[in-house]
């Protein structure tokens, strides 16, 4: 093997170990992305329609969200993670705004921000009727604020 | 008679403690305490100069892992036995609290005694060189120390836990480009649960902690490698400059003189090489201000060890570690607190979350790593160093009155409440 054969070899031996390195690396954070996820489905079912007085939202703890019926407009439903760091906003009837306990973020019933550290508003999510009548949420689907469904 | 002296001869391996060769020996010849020198400065072993925070930040690191492992064989990580096993170690384990307590308490003592143990590096100026690799190494094991506290808050699934790496991840989210991805990545999923839970006890029990090994092994290496502890040279007694041992280093203008190597005599690495070591020289004068490491280091090690394991236990005989509420996604406590370490963090958080969650931390970490290689200034003398002292002093103050104000005062809503008011939480 002659100096020029020995550099060519030695620079393709060079790539292919250090290809290999990385498409290792990349394995290896493949590795620790889920492939599946054992958590709650995003879209779900609440209920009957029936099931929600009018007045203050309904608060379903499990799926972090507010469900609003209004007599004239119809059904929202709001988001209660906060924008800011995940903690679950409470909804204060005194006052009629969202209030998170763990950096005193204020939303506006609209979900807008009036204060505090949330960069922005609440979400609102996508709410359908099914054919069986029950009322179905989407997380995945953010609406605008004025998003109402009529039943 | 004659056998048990040849087999405990076989083990030690050394002449008897009465003599200096027995007492440098003791050292040498001994695996876990050949990281010692065979003799030290005397004023390394002054306290007022270390308080010992070393060795007891590594004392109280014993103590969590031990505890740590004894913990481990009660505790299952998956939501909501794991929280069942907090409950079972706090009223069914023999001494299960005591054992919580213990690594509770010592893991809280060892964020303090890590940073208490970095401001006096700081003030003593033992940054610098040939040093300032080793405070690089330091500020990894800080940062460490607290992944490893932040890791091990979520594993007992109660409030605190489930509120905290919730707001500690979305913490990490705001990064630019990576955030959301690292957070999924630590999470193991989109919010906090059980995936986030095993994942959080495999980096708590298995990788931090093998780290955390690997980088004080190198830190207690290069101590020695540095040249032991820095000195306050200053207050020595002046030395003559001739008479100077350091061999092989000749007066930069004079020609290097070539001496042929002698048979009968064997020459250490530091004889034949040239160039001045990178690590301080010593005077013959100096060197009688030297006594051994047994027994004078090796006693007031003993000393600090049965102080920081005592003081533990008894911290934890008569306060127990706190266990909140079952976890509950639903619900956030108010106000939902870090620990407090994290308080101040926690306190710019309200403020910014991208400017005080991600950007003021690691714009001080990346400080804290620079500093060494910033401040030009050779001096270790404090009256020479005034703006540094300063501005290090306004960090550490700037740090400790943010966690105040995190602590002390802050009430429901993240309000601003002082702590002699007393507040009712309004219904929610």
């Amino acid at each position: 093997m002659n100096r020029r054969d020995f550099f060519s070899w030695g620079t393709a031996g060079m790539v292919a170990l250090g290809s290999g390195v990385a498409v290792s690396l990349g394995a290896v954070v493949r590795f620790l992305v889920p492939s599946v996820f054992y958590e709650p489905p995003q879209t779900f079912k609440i209920g009957n329609p029936a099931d929600f007085p009018f007045g203050p939202p309904t608060f379903l703890a499990d799926e972090k969200i507010f469900v609003f019926r209004d007599r004239e407009k119809g059904f929202a439903v709001a988001s209660a993670v906060c924008t800011h760091l995940g903690c679950t906003v409470g909804y204060f009837q005194s006052d009629q705004r969202f209030h998170c306990p763990c950096h005193g973020s204020v939303f506006a019933a609209n979900g807008a921000v009036q204060h505090g550290p949330a960069p922005k508003a609440l979400n609102w999510f996508e709410v359908t009727m099914t054919r069986d009548g029950q009322l179905r949420v989407d997380k995945d689907k953010v609406v605008p604020s004025n998003y109402r469904l009529m039943v | 008679m004659n056998l048990i002296r040849e087999i405990w001869q076989s083990i030690v391996r050394r002449d008897p403690l009465s003599t200096d060769k027995g007492k440098s020996e003791l050292v040498f010849l001994n695996v876990w305490l050949h990281i010692h020198p065979a003799k030290v400065k005397k004023e390394n072993l002054r306290f007022r100069y270390t308080f010992y925070l070393g060795f007891i930040t590594f004392f109280l690191f014993m103590i969590l892992v031990t505890t740590g492992i004894a913990l481990m064989c009660y505790y299952r990580p998956f939501p909501p036995q794991a929280y069942q096993d907090m409950k079972d170690l706090q009223f069914v384990v023999f001494m299960g609290p005591f054992l919580r307590s213990m690594h509770r308490w010592a893991a809280h003592a060892m964020v303090v005694c890590v940073f208490l143990h970095m401001c006096r590096v700081f003030y003593s100026g033992s940054y610098k060189k040939p040093r300032q690799f080793n405070w690089v190494i330091g500020v990894l094991l800080l940062l460490l120390t607290l992944g490893l506290s932040f890791t091990g808050y979520l594993l007992p699934w109660d409030q605190l836990a489930y509120w905290a790496i919730t707001v500690g991840t979305n913490i990490g989210s705001y990064a630019p480009l990576v955030g959301g991805q690292v957070r999924e990545l630590l999470l193991g999923g989109h919010t906090v649960g059980e995936a986030a839970l095993i994942r959080f006890y495999v980096l708590h029990v298995a990788v931090l902690p093998s780290l955390m090994i690997l980088l004080t092994v190198v830190h207690f290496w290069r101590i020695r490698k540095d040249g032991g502890l820095s000195r306050p040279t200053w207050r020595l007694k002046p030395s003559r400059p001739e008479a100077l041992v350091t061999i092989g280093a000749p007066p930069e203008t004079a020609p290097l003189k070539t001496v042929p190597a002698s048979k009968d005599k064997t020459y250490g690495l530091m004889e034949v090489v040239t160039g001045k070591p990178i690590f301080e020289t010593i005077t013959p004068e100096e060197e009688e201000d030297a006594v051994f490491s047994y027994p004078y280091a090796f006693f007031r090690e003993a000393i600090a060890l049965m102080v920081t394991v005592t003081g533990i236990m008894a911290i934890s005989l008569f306060f127990h570690a706190p266990l909140e509420a079952l976890a509950n996604p639903a619900k956030t406590p108010n106000p939902a607190k870090a620990p407090w370490y994290f308080l101040g963090l926690q306190e710019l958080v309200s403020h910014s979350a991208l400017l005080g969650g991600v950007v003021a931390p690691a714009l001080m970490v990346l400080a804290l790593l620079a500093i060494p290689y910033f401040d030009r200034n050779p001096s270790r003398r404090p009256s020479d160093r005034k703006w540094a002292i300063w501005l290090f002093t306004i960090f550490v103050v700037v740090n400790l009155v943010l966690i105040v104000i995190g602590t002390f005062f802050r009430g429901p809503g993240w309000a601003f409440v002082p702590p002699w008011v007393h507040v009712v939480a309004g219904a929610e």
